[in-house]
């Protein structure tokens, strides 16, 4: 199986996936991103610390799938 | 007599519990047949029925339970001197998994031998009751945790509860806590995904609270850790009197 990195970008702030994880397909890829980075947010938007949260997603250091996850409230 | 199988349970026992040397005796004369076991092996499994108990002499154990999709939810960590299958001996087929983190000396109970001795020993009936509840208060306070406390919190809190029980049995002292969970494992236990897991250990380092190390998390500032965590030990049911 195939190895990805999930790099996580909160506003400019990297926060680097050394270890990766293996999984078998784009789809499997897809639905570990799109929920790591909604886990994220949920924690980051309560606490104010982040407006915008970014799971870069690397197979061999280039990026194969990229989810951004942003918060905007209207008053 | 007691011996090293039940050095860790009676150690605890004697703290949490009324226990006189009789019921000493009488535990430590249950016919137990000792197993090692690997890391991440099965001690019992979901649907399993079961006739034994399983007491945890050494090394450390979770229970656990995967949905249909496949998705595991770490429900409790043991740690030694814990019966985590104590239920068995009235629920008998298995609703959840119990397995091992790390190398593991389980000794097996058969169910007929605790059956007889608990007609036999009211206080041991009542320090396995007690058990059995403080069991419940903690699956209650592990649901507030991953339903209701922001992430680093709920790192925090099943660090020092875990550090707390471990100091029951001689082994919590000092600023090192043994938490043999892998990245994954913790994540599993706080509802998040491994890179989620990732980032609030990080974040932990970073803020200087907490280092995560293979096998062990070393505390880097108990006030902050106290800060993040709110952790009130009266759930755990600590003395005969709480």
């Amino acid at each position: 199986m195939p190895r990805y990195h999930f790099h996580i970008r909160e506003n400019g702030r990297l926060i680097r996936d050394e270890e990766g994880q293996e999984l078998p397909d784009k789809d499997a890829v897809r639905k570990e991103a799109v929920e790591t980075g909604a886990s994220i947010a949920r924690d980051v938007f309560m606490n104010g610390s982040a407006k915008l949260v970014v799971v870069d997603v690397q197979k061999e250091d280039r990026t194969c799938l990229k989810v951004s996850i942003s918060l905007s409230v209207e008053e | 007599m007691a011996n090293s199988t039940w050095d860790a349970l009676l150690r605890r026992l004697r703290t949490t519990s009324v226990i006189d040397e009789d019921d000493v005796a009488a535990l430590g004369s249950l016919p137990v047949d000792l197993r090692t076991l690997g890391p991440a092996e099965y001690v019992v499994r979901d649907g399993q029925k079961s006739t034994a108990c399983c007491l945890l002499a050494e090394g450390f154990c979770i229970r656990a339970k995967t949905t249909w999709e496949g998705r595991r939810q770490i429900l409790s960590i043991h740690i030694p001197g814990e019966i985590p299958d104590l239920q068995s001996l009235y629920l008998h087929v298995m609703d959840h998994d119990l397995m091992t983190l790390t190398e593991s000396l389980v000794g097996y109970i058969p169910h007929t031998a605790l059956q007889d001795l608990v007609r036999r020993r009211p206080n041991l009936v009542a320090a396995l009751w007690r058990d059995s509840l403080v069991d419940a208060a903690m699956f209650r306070e592990w649901i507030v945790n991953v339903g209701q406390r922001p992430a680093t919190s709920r790192l925090a809190h099943i660090v020092v509860e875990l550090r707390a029980r471990l100091k029951v049995i001689g082994r919590g002292e000092g600023d090192r806590v043994e938490m043999p969970l892998t990245q994954e494992q913790i994540g599993e236990a706080m509802g998040i995904t491994p890179i989620h897991a990732n980032r609030i250990i990080k974040q932990l380092r970073e803020e200087g609270v907490l280092e995560f190390r293979r096998g062990h998390v070393s505390v880097l500032d108990e006030s902050k850790l106290q800060e993040l965590a709110h952790f009130d030990d009266r759930y755990l049911h600590l003395k005969p009197s709480q």
